[in-house]
């Protein structure tokens, strides 16, 4: 399985080359740190569908000796695998550019990456191929149109919430999410599973 | 004899299109080819074998082992050839092999080696700039790199030169010495198997025909000529499908036998290639 997810980066060598530059651009645009975290995280793993969307590439993964479990849990997994590497690379990248950001920053990128990704990932499995990477693109730009003005807001209003609140209900608040998120991403999980289960390919 | 592969009442349908009622067992160290017309259901019957399309009904199994409990264990002993090309068409072959490598646990780097220097393989350049023979080739070179016992291929040898295909005919043939061996392919090219194959399997609408080795397909059936006033309603049940002219008919029989007993030496009897014997089929079954 590990295998699966190496892969991606084999696949994405050249892509890859326009990882850190990509990441740079975000920052000069002054792009707010949530949103950079979180398009950072997108990269690899939806390349990785925009290939594998296409028949070709699931008749050579499922002849191979993988099961189709084996290699949805590899999308799932490695999406996460992916992510941590991204936020560790704009973390840095962050640095370096000496552009504040905070752990909320980092919470926040990275819950939306993964609401987004449990959102999108079984519509890949229903989607002809072809229309699937429009339909992620356009809903991609929309979210990241609207989510400036929203992460803003979020940022501002997280902060109100420190002050007013004390520390153990912001834990409970930050624990609540990610139960909540982690939840949406197991049951789209479960779903894509299940459609891939029954696939022709 | 063992079987490899073994279809029990396969049923795959589609809209438009079915695989029915398949029976179909291949025998392990011997070369099966197996033919039909162009969507006649071979790649949907390939790809049950492999798992990528599970039948509505019936059973598959593989080296004896169900794909529910032993995907990989099966998977791991089969080599695929498919007729389009199947890896990423922007990588070159060294990276294709990073990510196929992995996924066996029997891979060979030195035979892989091998046989990239034999076929000639470019390992710098992007498959989409390898030609049909070439991209064939690489997918050979990928197939036969992990000691597989059974070679699944679907019509590898289409939309290649006759030189290539000769080649590849050969190649295959070399495979065989290791007894153990199997190998399954499907094509239409039946001149290919008069050259290779021990068994040939026949798939007509979705039906299998017949699987019989090749001695006994030409022991079987046979072409016959004669004159159009010895047919009549009795004499035409020995025939599979016949083809009348001015001049007279030709007949596929797969009753040799009762062909000499019911018109003797007023007919001409010759021996039915694959092609005649796919082309009369195709008129449908006039059977009795």
């Amino acid at each position: 399985m590990l295998n699966l997810i190496k892969r991606d980066v084999i696949l994405q060598k050249r892509q890859l080359l326009f990882y850190i530059p990509f990441i740079v651009f975000f920052i000069l645009m002054g792009a707010p740190p949530v949103l950079i975290f979180l398009v950072a995280s997108i990269f690899i793993p939806f390349n990785t569908y925009a290939y594998d969307e296409k028949v070709e590439t699931n008749i050579l993964l499922n002849s191979l000796p993988y099961t189709r479990t084996e290699i949805i849990a590899s999308r799932y997994l490695g999406a996460i695998a992916y992510m941590i590497l991204s936020i560790g690379v704009t973390s840095v990248a962050l640095l370096a550019f000496n552009k504040h950001f905070t752990m909320a920053d980092i919470a926040i990128g990275s819950g939306l990456f993964l609401l987004f990704a449990a959102l999108t990932f079984p519509l890949f499995q229903i989607f002809k191929q072809g229309y699937i990477t429009t339909v992620i693109l356009i809903s991609f730009i929309l979210l990241t149109w609207i989510s400036r003005p929203i992460a803003l807001y979020i940022n501002e209003h997280l902060t109100a919430i420190i002050d007013f609140v004390d520390n153990t209900s912001v834990t409970v608040l930050y624990i609540g999410a990610t139960f909540f998120i982690m939840l949406i991403y197991i049951i789209s999980w479960g779903i894509t599973h299940s459609i891939y289960q029954r696939k022709a390919f | 004899m063992e079987n490899v592969i073994e279809l029990k009442n396969v049923t795959k349908k589609f809209k438009g299109f079915s695989v029915n009622n398949i029976n179909l067992q291949v025998k392990r160290g011997f070369v099966t080819g197996f033919i039909g017309a162009n969507g006649a259901g071979k790649s949907t019957t390939i790809k049950t074998m492999m798992n990528l399309l599970k039948p509505d009904a019936g059973e598959v199994k593989l080296f004896g082992l169900d794909y529910k409990t032993h995907e990989k264990e099966i998977k791991e002993r089969i080599g695929f050839v498919y007729d389009g090309n199947i890896f990423f068409e922007g990588l070159n072959l060294k990276d294709i092999k990073r990510i196929v490598a992995p996924a066996y646990k029997h891979w060979d780097d030195t035979l892989f080696d091998q046989y990239v220097e034999q076929f000639e393989l470019p390992l710098n350049k992007a498959i989409k700039t390898f030609s049909k023979g070439m991209q064939m080739k690489a997918s050979l070179a990928i197939a036969l790199s992990h000691h597989a016992e059974l070679i699944i291929m679907d019509e590898p040898t289409a939309g290649l030169d006759p030189i290539f295909r000769r080649e590849l005919l050969d190649l295959l043939q070399e495979l065989m010495v290791d007894g153990n061996r199997t190998i399954f392919f499907s094509t239409h090219i039946t001149t290919d198997l008069d050259r290779i194959a021990d068994y040939i399997a026949f798939i007509q609408k979705g039906k299998l025909v017949f699987n019989q080795s090749i001695h006994d397909v030409a022991e079987n059936y046979a072409l016959v000529k004669g004159e159009l006033n010895l047919l009549d309603r009795d004499t035409e049940k020995a025939f599979v499908h016949i083809h009348r002219a001015s001049t007279g008919f030709e007949a596929l029989t797969d009753n040799i036998k009762a062909v000499k007993n019911i018109f003797g030496d007023t007919v001409i009897i010759e021996r039915a290639s694959l092609e005649d014997i796919m082309y009369y089929f195709k008129g449908g079954i006039h059977h009795a």
